[in-house]
């Protein structure tokens, strides 16, 4: 496996210094020279006729480039010969033509619009547009429909330097540049999404069905966001409302063969001709699965269900506009029985197995143990010219994420058993709302400022048991972003001020046995400044330097978590006998970014941060393991100490030929505990995807688009890790792997209708592996091959003719 | 244009916002785990057989998990005695306490005890069954056999294992509900 990984790697390296040698000599080869044949033209969508702004026009002999003007224009000097013109827009397919320069040439082009990427691609109007000069990384178009089907975590793993903790197959937790849950903030639709952040094995409660674009911004991202985001973003952007007449419609299937997922989610839009200032949206998702299979048996209880649905109404004026928008997630994921362990004995004779002890046949059943989980987001969006002079805008928003977690066994008891009640049931309610003024360009300075506040709190029905306590949050900020441009340079600027006040109520009982209620307070004020720059000298080259300095006030879960969670026990920091209270963590986070793009052979990216994080929060094994009637346990408790994570994040494609496209994505991280001076536990190894693509350039009867591709995602085993290892965790890293997954699609025209169509395999070779960062590693393989179809089917509804 | 009202409504909705939250009940405290089922005492009790005064060993964690230690007695034989045992298993953080043995009684045929001594010279047979006829052990006889050397004790660890629909009379499937490890000597 190791050897398999380091020669994937060594071949992708060699790959790479080649293609860099041989774009470097394409470049010195180029020849200045006196040759003034004007070839010129216009870019025009083949329907309206009307001039594409900002398309790319590329001679791929020369590599020069030129964006269209406004009306569509193009324009090059060129010497007398034959050359190749690539055209490409976002939205439409690309093209290329053959023109003979012998005098001043005309050649126009009629671009067709592009199924696939119109309907999932184009943005207007974002409320949360990512800062300028942080690196960040974008899922959408063709890349984001290759994810359908899979949950939101899952899906953004697309994206370099973005990993997944992960539990079995329905649990993916985002992890940006390895630093995930309290410290990754994620915007659904404009709003702070407020689960429950606090477990590593709950997952982001979204439909990423209800996205056409996610965003990733890799690196502290503070002041816009609040404190929390020291680690990045997600921004989970819908299709905006529709603003031209009709109807519209788009339904994506997806079926899976390893563990018969099915998924259908359909959208229905539109806009009303005789009010057209009215728009609106519905949405609903229905994903289910049943038993994951391994290579050598089926994962007991892997399935689970879902059910998702969200409503939007906009009301859009020139001068004002309202949006309401409701959606709710609801889902039910079953848990692996090995993984849901009482006592140390049993958690350890379920890891010294090779396979589960109770393994299964297929089924959509999910049993005891599950997770039912259900997520409720109102929001309320409005903004309104304030005179010449800018923009006022209101978000408010209600969300409630309701988590019940069922245990393996009901209770002994005959009538506790019969009411069937979750061990676990919390309650978490968030009030949210942001007011934000930007103010019109003055002076080449654009800007904003804002209000923030939230008020949330959490609860655990009466009875059931307490993890993490009673709390009370509420928070409030303000911000001031500015922007400056100027020709190739953008710099940009922001400070926020956040206070949080953080009330918790937790039940205890004392040595008696006697129930007593412990209160206390923390209140904590905390800064975040940020300081970027891009420089972009011409179309091809973009440098991005931001750095960051953020304080971030410990989560009631970090101090106060305390009971058995998978049989082992888990301790706040405050609830350990003489510890030091914990203190807010500081971050000072600098990331550089060089993106070269528009280029008609080598285009790519690559980021190399560093993120120092001072009182960095995490867990380490109690000393004198916690005593329980079920014997001693396996314990973890919450402390700080001060770490520096650096990396790299490459990612890159480059046109062989025409037809043939090869891209590699790459991350790197290192992390080291600099106060014990050693390497941080659980980051994510180092990994590398590489794919190769060839797409038709002609299309075949009905079938348009067509393309197949191959590729090897490698993840290298993970050897930074603290030593004496056999301490701190259970199990020492598992071996590296290399999967071999690959996808053939097409867009096929079935009457009208463009229907896209593709079918993807992963893990071919049905390898048998486990992943560090899955929490299921200590007791079972990772999912054996998988086949999944999805259909795209975009459908515009005929008006009603009077 | 409506302007200015839109403005003020909005300022409205803002100060209102935190209150629509504040409106629901947050001003309560946490209530007891009730119908969450816990063990806090195991009791061993042993009475020689033949007469004599009754051997008492008890596990107790009377806060239950976390919170302070648990209390762990310790359990001295005579030599050569036999006894006849007997577990109580209680959940001492409800009221009125809950007999846990009780249930587990009534539920036999999903649980089963095992005992584990060792470094001491014990014999410990189950001697009650559940309807399928496989052992349960709440009721048990313990033969002690020679005594310990002077200064050193033993251990005995006893372990319920609840096996709901796979209790075959072995270890391995199930979960663990108790796992109690008493210092334990033959005087």
């Amino acid at each position: 496996m190791d050897f398999r990984f380091l020669a994937a790697v060594r071949a992708a390296c060699a790959l790479w210094l080649w293609l860099m040698a041989a774009t470097a000599v394409a470049q010195a080869s180029q020849q200045p020279s006196e040759c003034t044949l004007s070839a010129s033209g216009r870019v025009i969508d083949h329907e309206s006729r009307q001039g594409l702004p900002g398309a790319t026009v590329v001679v791929l002999e020369t590599q020069q480039a030129t964006p269209t003007d406004v009306a569509g224009n193009y324009h090059f000097h060129l010497c007398a010969g034959l050359y190749h013109l690539q055209v490409s827009y976002l939205g439409y397919s690309g093209e290329v033509a053959e023109v003979r320069v012998a005098e001043a040439v005309i050649r126009d082009f009629r671009l067709h619009p592009d199924a696939i990427l119109l309907n999932s691609a184009v943005v207007q109007g974002q409320r949360t547009a990512a800062p300028t000069t942080q690196p960040t990384a974008v899922l959408a178009g063709q890349a984001l429909q290759q994810t359908r089907g899979q949950a939101l975590g899952e899906a953004l793993q697309k994206l370099a330097g973005v990993t997944a903790i992960q539990t079995g197959p329905g649990i993916f937790k985002p992890m940006i540049h390895g630093l995930h849950s309290n410290r990754v903030t994620i915007l659904n639709n404009g709003v702070r999404q407020e689960g429950q952040q606090w477990g590593v094995e709950h997952g982001p409660e979204i439909d990423p069905f209800i996205a056409s674009r996610l965003t990733v911004v890799k690196g502290a991202a503070s002041v816009r966001y609040g404190s929390d985001a020291i680690g990045g973003v997600v921004l989970v952007e819908p299709k905006p409302l529709r603003d031209s007449a009709g109807t519209g419609a788009e339904l994506t299937l997806v079926g899976m063969s390893n563990n018969g997922l099915g998924a259908a989610s359909g959208t229905l839009d539109g806009n009303v001709r005789r009010l057209p200032a009215l728009s609106w949206r519905a949405q609903a998702t229905l994903r289910r699965a049943g038993t994951m299979r391994t290579p050598d048996y089926y994962l007991k209880n892997s399935g689970f269900a879902e059910r998702n649905f969200s409503g939007a109404v906009g009301w859009r004026k020139p001068t004002y506009g309202l949006d309401v928008f409701y959606s709710q997630f609801n889902t039910r994921i079953g848990i692996l029985p090995a993984s849901h362990a009482e006592s140390k004995t049993d958690l350890l004779l379920a890891i010294a197995r090779p396979e589960p002890l109770e393994t299964t046949d297929f089924t959509y059943d999910i049993d005891r143990a599950y997770q039912q989980v259900r997520h409720d987001v109102a929001k309320l969006t409005g903004f309104v010219q304030t005179g010449a002079v800018g923009q006022l805008q209101l978000t408010l928003a209600q969300q409630t994420d309701f988590r019940d977690e069922y245990d393996k066994f009901r209770p002994r008891n005959d009538n506790l058993a019969s009411l069937d009640k979750p061990e676990l049931s919390y309650t978490n309610r968030t009030s949210t709302a942001e007011l934000l003024w930007e103010h019109k360009p003055w002076h080449h300075f654009r800007g904003s400022v804002g209000l923030a506040g939230t008020y949330q709190h959490n609860r655990y029905a009466d009875g059931s048991r307490q993890f993490i306590p009673y709390y009370t949050n509420i928070v409030g900020g303000a911000f001031w972003i500015e922007k400056w441009q100027q020709g190739a340079w953008l710099l940009e600027g922001g400070l926020r001020l956040d206070q949080r006040d953080l009330a918790v109520k937790r039940g205890d009982r004392d040595a008696s046995g006697a129930f007593f209620v412990d209160r206390s307070r923390f209140r904590y004020t905390t800064p975040a400044a940020s300081v970027g720059a891009t420089y972009d000298p011409s179309a091809h080259f973009t440098f991005s330097l931001n750095t960051g300095l953020t304080r971030r006030a410990p989560a009631a879960n970090e101090r106060f978590s305390e009971g058995v969670h998978n049989g082992m026990f888990e301790l706040g920091n405050d609830l350990v006998p003489g510890a030091t209270p914990l203190a807010p963590e500081t971050a000072l986070n600098t990331g550089l970014t060089v993106n070269w793009h528009a280029n008609p052979r080598f285009n790519g990216e690559v980021t190399v941060y560093q993120n120092r994080i001072l009182g960095f929060i995490y867990q380490v094994p109690l000393t004198e393991p916690v005593q329980t009637v079920r014997g001693s346990h396996i314990s973890w408790q919450y402390v700080q100490t001060d770490a520096t994570f650096r990396g790299l994040d490459v990612s890159s494609s480059y046109q062989l030929a025409a037809d043939w496209l090869v891209s590699a994505k790459g991350s790197v991280v290192r992390t080291r505990d600099t106060r014990a001076d050693e390497w941080q536990i659980l980051m994510p190894a180092d990994r590398l995807e590489t794919t190769l693509r060839y797409t038709w350039s002609h299309d075949r009867g009905r079938l348009t688009g067509r393309y197949a591709q191959a590729g090897v995602y490698a993840v290298a085993r993970q050897t930074r890790v603290p030593a004496n290892y056999e301490a701190r965790d259970l199990l020492a890293p598992p071996a590296g792997y290399a999967l071999l997954n690959a996808e053939v699609g097409t867009t096929v025209r079935w009457g009208r209708l463009p229907l896209a169509v593709s079918l993807a395999g992963s893990n071919l070779l049905n390898q048998r592996y486990r992943d560090y960062l899955n929490r299921y590693r200590y007791f079972s393989d990772e999912m054996g091959r998988n086949l999944s179809l999805r259909v795209h089917i975009p459908l515009e509804l005929p008006h009603k003719r009077k | 244009m409506t302007h200015p009202l839109i403005k003020k409504s909005w300022l409205a909705l803002l100060l209102v916002a935190p209150l629509l939250g504040a409106c629901s009940k947050d001003n309560d405290d946490p209530q007891p785990d009730d119908d969450n089922e816990q063990i806090t005492t195991v009791r061993y009790e042993l009475t020689p057989v033949g007469g004599g005064t009754p051997v008492t060993v008890q596990y107790r964690d009377p806060d239950g998990d976390g919170g302070v230690a648990p209390v762990i007695g310790t359990l001295t034989l005579a030599a050569g005695k036999t006894y006849t045992g007997k577990l109580v298993v209680l959940d001492e953080t409800k009221n009125p306490v809950v007999n846990t043995a009780d249930e587990i009684k009534a539920e036999a045929d999903e649980h089963i005890f095992f005992f584990e001594p060792s470094n001491v010279n014990l014999t410990i047979s189950r001697t009650d069954k559940d309807a399928k006829g496989l052992e349960l052990g709440l009721e048990t006889r313990v033969v002690a056999g020679a005594a310990n050397a002077a200064t050193t004790t033993g251990t005995l660890k006893i372990t319920l294992r609840h096996q709901p629909g796979t209790k075959n009379g072995t270890f391995a499937p199930g979960d663990t509900d108790v796992e109690v490890t008493f210092p334990t000597a033959v005087r």
